[in-house]
């Protein structure tokens, strides 16, 4: 974890329309509260404003917080079953670090897997009577599908007025600067839709996706 | 039209309005909820009528009413309320419908949502109904006014059957102007041989009648051009067969199966140009003349269909019919599961068995140790939760009553409520189907136990299919112990509203049903109604309750608190006295609220997350919890 990705340096929309049409999938995935499934809806939202056809098929089991959460979109396909086959995802973005492990199965060799580090311990971890996974274990997974691992550190996520900013929005505006997304989706596009998603919480949730443009990424 | 990203559960209910559908049914069950739920939120004025009915057989009761009358009737429910309705929609099956009903079922291939894993397509099967499946999301808005059509054509109710990749995912889809239903007289129509079933003459004179119209709708269906054929320009090659889902798969399961080596070689013609391909949207009846072409056409066959191999049989029979000597690939030969849903992966080892049974492929690395690292997140109530008091108010009494907790029976039932399954209560059993905690627990009473017998149900739950049971347990006088736990919603499906939601926040002109008012009506000897959030005078009740014979119903009132938070609601809020807390732990090992963490020198409590019900500070051992708000 050692090179600190700067500004954006590469004009987005150039390479844009050659990634236009190619299909491309993001695997989402944390804990219900997380805001994981927002995080989909955004990215759909996304594509249908660029007009590139969009699945997004989100999984939340029984919980209303704390259970799994997944969201899998599919982008710019003709015609496409919801569920992304494993070793496939061109995107991983995974918003808590033990079900980060979750995803491994589903990233393709060569892509990109985003992982935000937040610690959320169930009950039993917390009492010290389960294990939980260590950075470097789940690193390490990543590691060998021989993805791009791209670490954002939570506690770099910035405060506005004494609060956290949502960090869902901030990871997703990390993705968009660091990761493949940046190619199918444009960042200044994305901040609109990220700005009319809500109306009263309209600036708080920009400024996190602008910060997330310009997070310190660490690519390990 | 406007293109509009939608689920396939509001592509349904926004098909149906495009269709005219004049009244809408149904009961909450995942991944169905999303339809009605829907149209639940929309302004749809006078002409129309939607409702969240007590349960599918009411529904459906409801919906083939209007149908006998000679509108344009919907009614929705999952897989598992579809066994509610069955006994009433075997019925109008068989008598037909005069106007049009329109089922839409949901099937949960993977349990994503828990219940049995069950394929609705063997009802439609065995009631002889027709049934269409999207595809897609898309689809399913397309799908929905062809199957209105279909049900007025012949006849008949019309299943339309999604599963939860579809029901659930959002997808662009061309959506256009509902239509106002169409202003029909109602029919009433005099004729017993019809419409009932007295005597073997009039109910075989229906069964023909039903098989009759099964067979008007699989003409139908083949001239609308559901079932798709497209067949490769030479014969020979592959056949795929594929139903519902797995369509959607196929392009991309037909691509990477070609990388992986497969081929159809034959000099000139190779690869995909040698596949034949049907896609079946009408499941029920199974297109046979489609089935037939294509098997005329292949050297082998493969069938994809998620869950049972309904389709697979047909087209076994199919082939038997005519002599056909390739292989048939699917779930019969071993090659697919009957578990589980489906996706490219399975699709993909269809294909190289049917073109190279002796080329396995290379299998993605399904990395399996990182799975085995994951945290296992076993799922509880939410912080501020009523029914976290009532399991803690059950696991108190029997320990007050020195009785074990493995000697005390307590049975579950559907919804939030059987999550007193899981740590840190452990309090629920089991559990069966919509209200069977109160019958099963009348089943162990016989059964000789001598401790006491507790059931457990929700609010909807008891009203949906929990009455009778404990009407039979009043008659039979038997000593069992029911706690309705009533939060005033149907929360674990989404929050929707039930009979015993209060009249304030139901749909405008909605009575209140009360249980505080029912179940004393009901016979009921020993009525006590609790407050959940006042530990020690809900365990009092509980304990005083087992230790009475005879029926014995205690009601926890208390509302869901995600539902009041919604509104602005707390009971209260929690403060954690740092001095005092000791870091025994008790607060979470009892509670395993979600709001409560460990901190360095006292627990933590997440202010945004509490609900301020006090359950925390009432088993503190050393007061370190204050509540404020009471």
């Amino acid at each position: 974890m050692s090179r600190s990705v700067g500004h954006s340096h590469h004009a987005l929309g150039s390479t844009q329309d050659a990634a236009r049409g190619t299909p491309y999938d993001v695997y989402l995935l944390g804990v219900g509260g997380q805001g994981v499934v927002t995080m989909g809806d955004l990215i759909a939202d996304g594509a249908m404003e660029a007009g590139l056809p969009v699945n997004v098929y989100p999984t939340k089991g029984m919980a209303q917080r704390g259970g799994s959460v997944t969201v899998q979109v599919r982008l710019s396909y003709e015609v496409t079953g919801p569920e992304i086959p494993e070793g496939e995802a061109d995107l991983v973005i995974a918003m808590e670090r033990s079900e980060a492990l979750r995803a491994v199965r589903y990233v393709r060799p060569g892509g990109d897997f985003l992982l935000y580090g937040h610690v959320w311990e169930p009950t039993k971890v917390m009492l010290g009577r389960a294990d939980y996974p260590t950075l470097e274990q789940v690193c390490q997974k990543v590691h060998e599908t021989g993805a791009e691992l791209h670490y954002l550190d939570p506690q770099g996520l910035p405060q506005r007025e004494g609060r956290p900013l949502p960090a869902n929005v901030y990871v997703l505006g990390a993705a968009v600067r660091c990761t493949g997304l940046g190619r199918v989706l444009d960042a200044e596009a994305m901040a609109g839709v990220v700005a009319r998603r809500w109306e009263t919480y309209a600036t708080v949730n920009e400024a996190a996706f602008r910060a997330g443009l310009e997070a310190g990424v660490d690519d390990a | 039209m406007t293109i509009r990203l939608i689920t396939g559960n509001e592509a349904v209910a926004l098909g149906a309005l495009r269709a005219g559908v004049k009244v809408v049914t149904g009961y909450p069950g995942t991944p169905s909820s999303g339809a009605l739920a829907s149209l639940v939120s929309m302004e749809l004025g006078d002409d129309r009528h939607v409702e969240w009915s007590t349960n599918e057989k009411v529904a459906i009761e409801i919906a083939g009413g209007l149908a006998w009358a000679g509108q344009r009737a919907m009614c929705t429910m999952k897989m598992s309320g579809l066994n509610v309705a069955s006994d009433a929609l075997f019925s109008i099956a068989h008598s037909g419908v005069n106007g049009a009903l329109v089922i839409y079922v949901a099937d949960d291939p993977g349990a994503h949502a828990g219940m049995v894993e069950q394929d609705s397509r063997g009802y439609a099967r065995m009631m002889d109904l027709p049934m269409l499946e999207p595809t897609t999301v898309a689809e399913a808005y397309e799908l929905m006014p062809l199957a209105f059509e279909l049900s007025e054509r012949c006849g008949s109710p019309v299943f339309v059957r999604s599963v939860t990749s579809i029901a659930n995912s959002h997808a662009p889809v061309d959506v256009g102007e509902p239509v106002p239903p169409e202003e029909r007289e109602p029919i009433l129509e005099w004729d017993i041989t019809k419409y009932t079933k007295a005597g073997s003459a009039i109910a075989q004179a229906q069964h023909r009648q039903v098989i009759e119209r099964l067979g008007r709708a699989g003409e139908i269906v083949r001239q609308m051009g559901l079932n798709e054929l497209q067949m490769a320009e030479h014969p020979g090659g592959l056949g795929i067969v594929a139903a519902g889902v797995t369509v959607s798969y196929l392009g991309e399961g037909l691509k990477i199966a070609a990388a992986q080596g497969c081929g159809w070689f034959d000099g000139a013609h190779h690869g995909l140009e040698r596949v034949s391909v049907l896609k079946v949207r009408g499941t029920n009846p199974v297109p046979e003349e489609e089935v037939r072409a294509l098997l005329e056409h292949v050297e082998d066959v493969v069938i994809l269909e998620e869950l049972e191999p309904y389709v697979e049989e047909r087209v076994i029979l199919e082939a038997h019919r005519i002599g056909f000597e390739g292989r048939i690939v699917g779930k019969l030969d071993g090659t697919l599961e009957r578990v589980g849903s489906y996706g490219v992966r399975e699709v993909v080892c269809a294909i190289l068995a049917g073109c190279k049974p002796d080329l396995s492929g290379s299998k993605p690395d399904l990395h399996e140790e990182a799975e085995e690292l994951v945290a296992a997140r076993p799922i509880t109530v939410c912080a501020g939760c009523p029914h976290r008091g009532t399991y803690m108010a059950i696991n108190q009494a029997l320990r007050n009553l020195k009785l074990k907790k493995d000697e005390v029976m307590v049975t579950g039932d559907i919804g939030c409520t059987i999550l007193g399954m899981n740590e840190p209560f452990e309090t629920v059993w089991n559990e069966v189907a919509m209200g069977s905690s109160v019958s099963l627990a009348q089943g162990y009473v016989y059964s000789g136990l001598e401790t006491p017998v507790i059931a457990t149900i929700g609010d909807s739950t008891f009203f949906h299919a929990g009455m009778p049971g404990l009407i039979n347990a009043v008659q039979h006088r038997v000593s069992l112990t029911l706690i309705i736990m009533d939060n005033g919603w149907t929360a674990m499906t989404g929050m929707q509203t039930n009979p015993g939601t209060e009249e304030a926040f139901q749909p405008k002109g909605n009575y209140q049903v009360d249980l505080a008012k029912l179940v004393p009506a009901m016979g009921v000897e020993h009525f006590f109604v609790i407050d959940p959030f006042q530990l020690d005078e809900a365990t009092a009740a509980v304990e005083k309750a087992l230790e009475l014979p005879g029926v014995k119903v205690i009601l926890s009132r208390q509302e869901c608190a995600i539902q009041a938070q919604r509104r602005g609601i707390k009971a209260g809020a929690a403060e954690v006295d740092v001095e005092a807390c000791t870091l025994c732990r008790k607060c979470i090992t009892i509670t395993g609220c979600p709001a409560i963490s460990l901190g360095e020198d006292a627990i933590v409590i997440d202010e945004a997350l509490c609900y301020g019900c006090g359950l925390c500070a009432q088993v503190c051992p050393f007061d370190a919890i204050e509540r404020e708000g009471e």
